[in-house]
């Protein structure tokens, strides 16, 4: 039997089998605004709430202030107690990027990975952590190795991707095969607003519905209907292509 | 004075020659071998250059003859020297991020 995190998100714990496969990495892509962070606020507040799993919060591009009126904005009411209270660590921006230098956060980080008291973690943005290495060889090692320490110290992980191009199939990284789960947010305009999807293209070791299905972001964050068929991705008048 | 000292470790002989082999781990022997270098001298100028930081001791590596041999790397990528004002020399180190890594992951392996 494999170990299962549920994400405790309406819909998609039902398309992944159950959850996303214990101790491993999956990278959530999509375009700015496409609910990435949202997804991964909700990953680390749900385990505390439902699943007494503690996380780790590491974001390049916002500072913990941010996080928390996101959290709440979307009806995280106790985001800011279980930080207090040591059940979510934040690392913001801020600390992250002190001293213009991630080594010495990264020295902290590490330690509290090791001291295996956290189950969760997330990762906003793996496109700005790539930035400390300096060639795509390193990338991809650092990556890797990365990926394992967090693995043998029992972390479940998702690492955001910013994607640059609407259909996923266009831009296909490295960070892709080197990760075990694939989840692509995709928005799309429309007359009235934007169409919400999620794809979950991979997640290795899972049989899982490989359809695109429609999502909304409201109060209580992102909820994925299971309807497929009641949401055409594909109708004339919508296609973004 | 570090600053001076740092000059002065730079400036004895073979300091630089090391420096600029050391992108990857080398042990005393192979510096020694391939820059014709004393090995007394090798061992006298990796520990100054330890010393101040600017080669680190990267790993303990078993040998075929099943001996451990220290392997040394460089800890700089780049060193400026000014003199306004007041001498200060500034040392860049390499990516501590990818050396972080390395080293949590090499811990990893050996448990």
């Amino acid at each position: 039997m494999i170990d299962t995190t549920r994400t405790g998100i309406d819909g998609l714990d039902e398309i992944l089998n159950g959850g996303i496969v214990g101790n491993s990495t999956t990278l959530v892509s999509g375009n700015p605004g496409a609910g990435k962070s949202i997804l991964c606020l909700q990953f680390i507040y749900n385990g505390v709430e439902d699943h007494d799993e503690k996380g780790i919060y590491l974001s390049f591009e916002e500072d913990t202030e941010d996080l928390q009126e996101a959290a709440e904005s979307l009806g995280f009411e106790r985001w800011g107690d279980y930080v207090e209270n040591g059940d979510i660590k934040v690392y913001d921006k801020q600390e992250l990027l002190r001293e213009n230098d991630f080594s010495s956060s990264l020295d902290l980080l590490l330690d509290d990975i090791e001291d295996a008291e956290y189950d969760r973690l997330v990762l906003d943005s793996l496109t700005m952590f790539e930035l400390f290495f300096e060639d795509e060889t390193e990338k991809r090692t650092y990556l890797l190795k990365f990926t394992d320490i967090l693995k043998k110290n029992g972390l479940t992980t998702l690492m955001t991707n910013e994607q640059g191009a609407v259909f996923p199939e266009t831009e296909i990284g490295l960070e892709n095969y080197l990760t075990d789960g694939n989840i692509y947010l995709i928005q799309t305009p429309t007359e009235s607003g934007v169409n919400r999807y999620v794809w979950v293209a991979k997640m290795r070791k899972k049989n899982i519905e490989t359809d695109i299905f429609p999502m909304e972001i409201s109060q209580g964050g992102i909820r994925v209907h299971q309807n497929a068929s009641a949401f055409s991705m594909m109708s004339e008048d919508e296609s973004p292509l | 004075m570090a600053s001076v000292d740092i000059l002065q470790t730079l400036g004895n002989k073979y300091s630089a020659e090391i420096l600029d082999a050391t992108d990857e781990p080398q042990s005393a022997q192979e510096l020694s071998d391939e820059l014709e270098i004393p090995i007394a001298t090798c061992y006298r100028r990796i520990d100054e250059l330890t010393e101040h930081d600017l080669l680190e001791l990267h790993d303990n590596i078993l040998s075929d003859d099943r001996r451990r041999i220290k392997v040394y790397r460089r800890n700089v990528e780049t060193i400026h020297v000014d003199f306004d004002e007041s001498l200060t020399v500034s040392v860049e180190e390499r990516s501590g991020v990818a050396n972080k890594l390395d080293e949590a992951w090499r811990t990893l392996s050996e448990s």
